[in-house]
Formats: C-alpha cells, structure tokens, sequence
C-alpha cells in the first residue's frame, strides 16, 4: 500500500517538473501563458479606452431660420455626443456630406417650426442617422431626448406662467424630477461593460490553448521516438494541472485585478471571492484542454481549430446578447461552457459587487463543469489518447 | 487511371487539393467553422432585439399615482416587471444576483408630496454592465417616467380649467431619429454583416499560414519548388487556388445567406457587393502571404495572424468608431481587409449609395493583393532550406 502510495506520489512529482521542461523548452507554450494574458487585455483595453462616443458629426439643414431653430441647434451641438459641423443648404447638399463620409446624422428643422410652437402646437424636427454603427445612433437618440425635453420643460414652465400666474407661484421648475443612475458601469463606457468579460475569456483561452500545444508537442515528440508516455494517467493530469497553475498565478491576478485598477473599470467586488470564483473556471478550462488534446495532432493545429471560438465564446457568455432572449439550444451550449459561467459570475461580482453566496449559481455551476471535463479529459486521455500515442511511439522506434 | 503529371501547375494544385482533402483539420478550418459561426450568429440573434428586458418595480408607496405608474410601465412592450420589491436593498439584490437588469423606484408618501407640491422625485437604476438590455430598459424607464410627468401637469391643468392638447405638452419639441436603412434597429443586421466577415478573414489568415508553413515544418518545400521549376510565384499560385475556391464558394454562399435568405437589408447593387467580396477573399490571402513572408515560420507567422485577426473584431471599429479611438491605435484599423468589407457593404448594401463613394475602399483591397510580392524572396529563401523552429 505504501509503496502504491508512493510511485502514484512519484508519478505526480515528475508529471509536474515534466509539464514544466515541456513547457519551458516550447515558445509556443511560453509565448500562450506570457504574451496572450500579459499584453492582450491591455492592447484590448486601449482600444476601447475612451469608453464614450463623443462628437459624432453632424450636418443641419434648417428651413426655418429663427432663434428657436437655432436654439434647437446650438443645445444639440452643446451635448457631448454631438458635434455640428456645418448647415447645408438642402436635403441633398447633406446627404453629399453623408454620403461623403463627412457626417453620420442629418438635423432638419422644417419650415415653421417656430411659429408652431408659438401657437402651442407640437413642433417636430427630424434627425437621420447613419446605421453603421448603433454606438453613433444611440449617442443621437440620448442627447436628442435630453434636448427635446429640456426644450419642452422650458415652453412648459413658460405657458404654465402666461397662462396660470397663480400655478406658477405655487410651482416652479419641474413637478415631478426623475433621475437615473447606472449601476456595474456608472460612467456608461464601452470599455467598462465589454473588457471584464473579455479578461475571463482571454484567461479561458490562454489555459485551453496553452493545453492543446502541449499536447500536439506530447504527441510530435512521441511520434519522433522520444518521451513515450508511462505511469498512472490521473496522477499525470494531476502534474500538468499543478503546473499550470503554478506558472498562471501572476496572469490571473494581473488580468482579473490589475488590468481593472490600471485601466479604472468598475471594481465592486472582493478580490478574495473572485480568486475563490474563478478556481472551478481554471480547473474546469483545464479539463477542456485535456478535452481538446485528443483532437489535436500536432501543435500549430490549435490556432486554426481553436482562436476563432473566442468569438462564439463571447457571444454565448450573454455579455452582448443576453442570455434570456436567446434560444434553449444556443441557451444550452452556453451552459456548457464554464467560459460563460465563469464571465457572468464575474461580472457580477467586479462590476456588481456580488458577494461569492449570490453567484451560488454559477460557482456550482462551474464546480460541476470542471468535475464533468475532467472525467471527459481522462477518458480520452486513458482510452483514446495514450492507446494511439503509444501504437506511435512504437511504430517510431521500429 | 490517368497518370498525374510530376511538375507544373496542375501538379502542384491537385496535390494541394489532396492535401485538404485529407486532413480532417482542414475541413474545420474551411468548412466547420465558417459555416457555424454563419448559422450561430443570424440565429442567435434572429429576433433582432432582445424583447422583454427582467426589471423590478419598488413601490414604497402604494397610492393610487403610483399604482398607475406600475400598471403603464408593465404594459411597457420592452420590459417584464419579474419583481415587486419593497426595499430598494431587495432591488439592489435582485439586480446583484442577475434576477433583473434595472429596477423604477417610486419613493414614500410621493403621491402625498406630488399633490403638495413637494416635488419627489423618481428614479431608475439601469444595469450598465449589460450594456444592450440596459440601454432598452434606460429607454422604456425614460418613457414612462415622461408619462408620468405629463398626466400629472395635465390633471393640473385640466383642475384650473385650462384647454391644452395633451401632444404639446408631452414634448412641445418632438425631434424624431429615422435610423437610416436599419429601421428596426435590428441587432442581427449590425452585428453579423461585419462578424461573419472577420471570422472568414480570421480563418484564412491561419489556413494561409498554416498549409504554407506545413511544407517548412516537414521539408516538403523544396519538392514543392521542384514541381514549379524553381519559381517561387508558380508555386504559391498553384498550391493557394485551391483554398481560394473554397473561399470564394463560401463567400458568395455568406453573401446570399444573409442578404438573400435573411434578407438583411440590399439597397445597392449586387454586382460591387459581390465584387468586394470576391476581392476581400484576394485581400485577405494576400494579407496571410504576407505574413508568412514577413515570419516565415510555422508558429510565429500563425501567431501574427491569430493576433491580427483576433484584434480585427475590435479595432476595424464595428462596435466603436476609429474617431473615438486614440489615433495611434485607430490608425491599424486602416491595415486590415475585413475594415473596407465592412466599409463597402455599409455603403453598398446598407445604405446604397453611387460606388463613387467607396472606391477608394476597392482600391484598398488592391494593396494588400499586391502585399506578397513584397516578400516573395524571402518565402522562396526559406523553401530552398526548411528549417522548422518550434
């Protein structure tokens, strides 16, 4: 017994400085556990930096001409996602401009815009905006429904006063303020809401793709006649797992703390409980590169089958489309997936402050993940992978 | 059977197609994955918007006024009130664990101090985290609170016997948005006619690098220049056309599944959209040879190519304009093909306006066709003696 006890220990012991030589003496390997945590999320954060769409240009073609229109104009190019470049004579002259790339939204005041509100009549402009981009529609639309209600709380207190001298006394300004406060992202930013989300999913990637290169080179290298594989299949597993997890230490606290307080994104959280969150997700990504191993069969092969699922990744987290809208069999792969798990949890806690208890769900989830590719990533390993890499190695050495 | 010939063009170009035929890998990177990020991506997103964003109403009021509020904000088509909370810390908590995307809150005694003219005041919170259901919700929040405002003036009015049409006083100025070409302001059309690209630039980057890099890795490149006569253009040419009909067969198959069948909106013509994409196919294997020439090692030229193409979701600006970027960064956006796709079919397709106006976006695509030649000797140095560095 003592002795089964201790060649499994030995197993694990040199299963770990293995993983490590493989791992040391691979730039492929190095060049996933190194560059892809350490320089994508801040190369990604940068992009997206300047978190609003600010200035967005736009032309005005005013029929009318009076100090109301003009008004109008002067409070919509005040907004800060907003810019008016320039009047055009006509509807035509300014959709050259658009068409000309040299706007993305068309203001028309018509003629008599004015006067009807002077009757008391409702007065309409119209904004055309361009479609490519729904950040610059969006940006149009807020400030829009800022102005056209800041506008009309104007006329309102003005009638109000001509008409009720006496309402007036009893009540000034707005009768009834409302205001809004955003919560997890409180500046409203586009690289606040996406990059938490991304970090998990680079983090995902980084362990899958470094498993997967080690793998292909397990496989090259038997195939060349040298290493073959002996020793208990679990007790190895458990070796390259310490390994990794040794070398990813500093990558997950630079991506999940670090890039956050460097590129100030929402930091709700405790950084205790998401390093407690993200354990099962590391273990369960692990599991899925085992998966993964018996599909590849030589180490270049991860880019291809694997680089393009980060898109797919990202869009079953429910980061973008969120989860409920979508269908049971897209809803169900998410499921799957510990990436998804793992961003929503982490969402929750980074930018909502979740404590650990109410992402229960998730961290049970994700538990349950890494328990099932686990199981996966042995048999394959035990059944599919070790028969055929050794059917190799031997037909290499005769 | 017919003997194949040993050298020339032919030669090489049915060993090519061989070689694809045979790695099972090949077949995911051509047809697998395309074609299912295709599918996954229009289905996903097939009802264009997410409909019936969770939200949570806290009413510490529960007067007539504020029951009125609940009722109109749950007839809201955007929202579904899930929760009646009554602390704005349940709330909190509901949105905390993922239950909600936002909640409206109605204060204590508001109808009370509404009536006195205490002026209390509403608020909602939205979930910015979730940046697209908070958005919906930010909007139906906003619309009924200006209900809201409005019945409120109305009746106040209407108590001093004052006449007003209820329209002017809802919004005296009513600046409406026409989303030009995308009036449902369908997700699916934003997202997929510039995604479903890049994931096809994204594939043939790494299949370009990869079949190239393949004959360093195991010394088969030398052969491979034999049967071209030692021409080095001969040989690229013949072992790429094969991988260029299949792109080509998908691309057009892309293009009919999401202008055709999907009927994401065409108002230009099919010719320049078909064009572009034809020469996107070009642009974007030219861009791979490059860079196998510019690294022309297996692993490092695959890793340029995963780094660019993966960067190119972000920085060809899909989601946030080049203009918003810092200018150092915006300035890659320029070097990438799946940009003047996307380009190109803003113009043609979306908005359908003269080609005059895209064609320096055409032009473009030219450049990086012409890309490789730059690097052709060295592509050719390093097939003379493979050298295969892990």
């Amino acid at each position: 017994m003592w002795k089964y006890i201790k060649s499994r220990f030995g197993d694990l012991v040199r299963s770990y400085f293995d993983e490590f030589r493989l791992v040391f003496h691979d730039g492929g390997i190095i060049l996933f556990f190194c560059f892809l945590p350490l320089a994508y999320p801040i190369i990604y954060s940068l992009i997206y930096n300047p978190e609003v769409v600010r200035d967005v240009k736009m032309v005005v073609v005013d029929h009318d001409r009076t100090s109301k229109s003009r008004e109008l104009v002067r409070s919509l190019d005040a907004c800060q996602e907003i810019r008016i470049t320039g009047y055009a004579a006509d509807l035509d002259e300014a959709k050259r401009a658009m068409h000309g790339h040299d706007c993305y939204g068309i203001l028309e005041i018509p003629d008599g815009f004015s006067k009807r509100l002077g009757r008391g009549e409702q007065s309409p402009a119209v904004i055309y905006s361009d479609m490519s981009l729904l950040l610059r529609y969006r940006g149009f639309l807020v400030a829009a429904t800022n102005v056209a209600q800041e506008m009309g709380a104007g006329l309102l207190e003005e009638k109000i006063g001509h008409t009720l001298p006496i309402a007036a006394t009893i009540s000034t300004g707005d009768p009834l303020p409302v205001e809004n406060i955003s919560m997890g992202n409180i500046e409203n930013g586009f690289d606040s809401f996406i990059m938490p989300g991304v970090l998990v999913l680079i983090l995902h990637q980084c362990i899958v793709l470094a498993s997967g290169m080690a793998g292909g080179a397990r496989r090259e290298r038997t195939r060349r006649g040298c290493g073959e594989e002996t020793g208990s299949v679990a007790m190895s597993m458990a070796g390259e797992m310490l390994c990794y997890m040794t070398i990813l230490l500093v990558p997950v606290m630079f991506l999940l703390h670090y890039v956050p307080l460097i590129f100030s994104f929402p930091m709700a959280g405790s950084a205790f409980e998401i390093f407690l969150f993200i354990l099962p997700m590391v273990i369960a990504c692990m599991g899925l590169g085992f998966c993964f191993q018996s599909i590849v069969w030589e180490r270049e092969a991860v880019f291809v089958l694997w680089v393009v699922t980060s898109v797919a990744l990202l869009f079953l987290s429910g980061l973008t489309w969120p989860r409920y809208a979508m269908s049971p069999l897209w809803s169900f792969i998410g499921d799957m997936l510990s990436a998804t798990w793992g961003v929503e949890g982490f969402i929750k806690m980074n930018a909502n402050g979740s404590s650990l208890a109410q992402v229960r769900a998730e961290y049970v989830n994700l538990w349950l993940l890494a328990a099932f590719y686990l199981v996966a990533g042995y048999c394959l390993r035990r059944w599919v992978m070790r028969p055929s890499l050794q059917r190799a190695g031997r037909s290499a050495v005769g | 059977m017919k003997e194949l010939p040993e050298k020339g063009f032919r030669a090489i170009f049915m060993r090519s197609v061989l070689q694809i035929v045979r790695r099972p890998m090949y077949w995911a990177g051509f047809f697998l994955l395309p074609l299912f990020f295709l599918f996954f991506l229009t289905d996903e997103m097939e009802d264009g918007l997410p409909q019936r964003v969770p939200a949570a109403i806290v009413d510490k009021d529960g007067s007539a006024i504020s029951r009125q509020i609940t009722q109109n904000l749950g007839s809201m088509q955007m929202v579904d009130l899930v929760e009646d909370c009554n602390s704005f810390t349940q709330a909190r908590h509901d949105m905390q664990s993922g239950k909600v995307f936002g909640f409206f809150l109605i204060p204590e005694d508001f109808q009370a101090d509404l009536l006195a003219g205490r002026k209390p005041v509403i608020t909602f919170y939205t979930n910015m985290a979730y940046f697209v259901p908070a958005s919906l919700l930010f909007k139906t929040f906003k619309t009924t609170a200006v209900y809201a405002k409005a019945g409120i003036a109305m009746s106040v009015l209407d108590a001093a016997g004052a006449e007003v049409d209820p329209s002017t006083l809802l919004m005296p100025v009513n600046i409406t948005s026409r989303p030009l070409g995308n009036p449902g302001l369908n997700y699916a059309i934003y997202l997929c006619n510039s995604f479903v690209p890049a994931v096809l630039q994204l594939m043939i980057f790494l299949i370009t690098c990869f079949s190239l890099g393949q004959e360093i890795k195991y010394g088969t490149s030398r052969r491979l220049l034999r049967m071209a006569d030692g021409s080095i253009l001969k040989a690229l040419a013949a072992k790429l056309l094969p991988q260029t009909v299949i792109w080509l067969v998908l691309v057009i198959f892309m293009e009919s599944w999401l202008f055709r069948w999907n009927g994401y909106p065409m108002h230009g013509s099919w010719w320049w959209l078909t064009l572009s994409e034809v020469m996107f196919v070009l642009a974007s294997q030219g861009m791979g040879v490059f860079f196998f020439g510019l690294l022309p090692n297996l692993r490092l030229s695959l890793s340029i190519s995963a780094l660019v193409g993966v960067l190119s979701f972000s920085l060809a600006a899909f989601s946030f304009p080049v203009e918003s970027m810092y200018p150092a960064l915006g300035i890659f956006s320029w070097v990438l093909p799946t940009r003047y796709n996307f380009l190109i079919y803003i113009d043609q397709a979306l908005n359908g306006i003269p080609v005059y106006y895209s064609r320096v976006w055409f032009v473009a695509y030219i450049v990086f066709m012409l890309l490789p030649f730059t690097m052709m000797w060295n592509i050719k140095r390093c097939m003379k003696r493979p050298a295969y560095v892990p």
